[in-house]
């Protein structure tokens, strides 16, 4: 009976060293997946509708801020987050996530965005302001991380998904192993469930794929100075440049 | 010549998505590459875009400013190995450009080629 057991604990040892990565590893430990590590948008192209199903009345808004907004009013130029959901299948900028076991933190690149995932068993906080990221409580179903985001502000920029106050967004996330160029590569892939009864008549589904991606950085992205700056411009004014001073000595 | 471009294919994917981009380039005739040659004069290398003027020399020795009002993200730009002294003031590139619709003077900068023949393509 002990060298069957020593065999079975052999025979799980070599499964977890000949597999280390893979979710079976992580579901031998009973461990949770680890989302943590450098990623970057693509490997699957999100299943966002082409005719969004507006409400009658939302559809009214849309056709009104058709015909009243340009392609120049975006709130992109205006440095605004995407927030959620937009955020999620996101501009082509590096990601960083770190996980914890009693929360999930999410670094874009892009507008320099951030968020924060609390694990429900880990006293999550309760909601204070509706917020472009809304407040994200998550467990886990398995390898799945499932996250439930609601609290969110209004984002009416009908060009751009919009969303009410009412909107919820349910993700469910979980890590694949792809073969890319004969290579296994690792993927956080994010089924996500958006909700808005206000704006929309049904629920839209849109799966959005991360590839992990370690040899990137993660660079500082700002863009607040570039709107002050032509702000400033169309007042007549222009900033000291500091640079072109010439160095002085150090006394 | 290299050509740097995976990264924007992707970015070009992306911005087939609603909020994939900062915004739609639909503003901009996509479909033309006009070449410009010429000193740089002022660059912005900043987000959410960067923007740059060129001044071109004509040959009756007359100068035009090529005006590039929007261009790829500085964050983009330098992940795709252009250096920010490589556009700097004063430097001579060539530059491929397409027009805004509304606004022909003005343009988005598709492409940066050095004296040496490297090539930053933002989008094909």
């Amino acid at each position: 009976m002990r060298n069957l057991v020593a065999g079975l604990v052999a025979a799980a040892a070599t499964v977890l060293a000949a597999a280390p990565h893979t979710v079976l590893a992580q579901a031998a430990r009973g461990a949770h997946p680890d989302f943590s590590g450098l990623y970057f948008p693509g490997g699957g192209r999100s299943q966002t509708p082409q005719q969004l199903p507006y409400t009658p009345a939302a559809k009214k808004l849309a056709m009104e801020y058709e015909s009243h907004f340009t392609l120049d009013d975006d709130p992109g130029r205006f440095c605004i987050w995407p927030g959620m959901p937009r955020a999620v299948w996101g501009a082509p900028f590096t990601v960083e996530i770190q996980q914890r076991p009693q929360d999930v933190s999410i670094y874009w690149e892009g507008y320099g965005m951030y968020r924060k995932i609390y694990m429900a068993d880990h006293n999550p906080p309760k909601p204070v302001l509706p917020s472009a990221m809304g407040l994200s409580v998550a467990h886990w179903e398995g390898d799945t991380l499932v996250v439930e985001t609601s609290n969110l502000k209004a984002y009416p920029y009908m060009a751009r998904m919009a969303t009410s106050s009412d909107a919820h967004v349910t993700e469910r996330l979980h890590l694949e192993e792809r073969d890319v160029k004969g290579e296994k590569q690792k993927f956080l892939v994010n089924q996500l469930v958006l909700t808005d009864p206000k704006v929309y008549t049904e629920p839209i589904k849109i799966t959005a794929t991360l590839q992990s991606r370690p040899d990137l950085n993660l660079l500082e992205y700002t863009c607040t100075d570039t709107l002050w700056e032509d702000y400033l411009g169309q007042r007549g004014l222009k900033l000291p440049d500091l640079d072109a001073l010439p160095s002085g000595t150090a006394k | 010549m290299s050509t740097r471009v995976a990264l924007i294919l992707a970015a070009c994917v992306l911005t087939t998505l609603p909020a994939a981009a900062h915004h739609s380039f639909a503003i901009y005739d996509m479909s033309q590459n006009i070449a410009f040659e010429g000193v740089v004069d002022v660059v912005k290398l900043r987000n959410p875009h960067m923007a740059m003027t060129l001044v071109e020399t004509k040959p009756d020795g007359s100068k035009a400013t090529i005006d590039f009002v929007e261009g790829a993200p500085a964050n983009m730009i330098v992940r795709l190995g252009l250096k920010p002294d490589d556009i700097a003031p004063g430097k001579k590139i060539k530059a491929i450009g397409a027009p805004r619709r509304d606004n022909p003077t003005q343009f988005f900068l598709k492409a940066v080629i050095l004296p040496d023949g490297q090539k930053f393509s933002v989008i094909n």
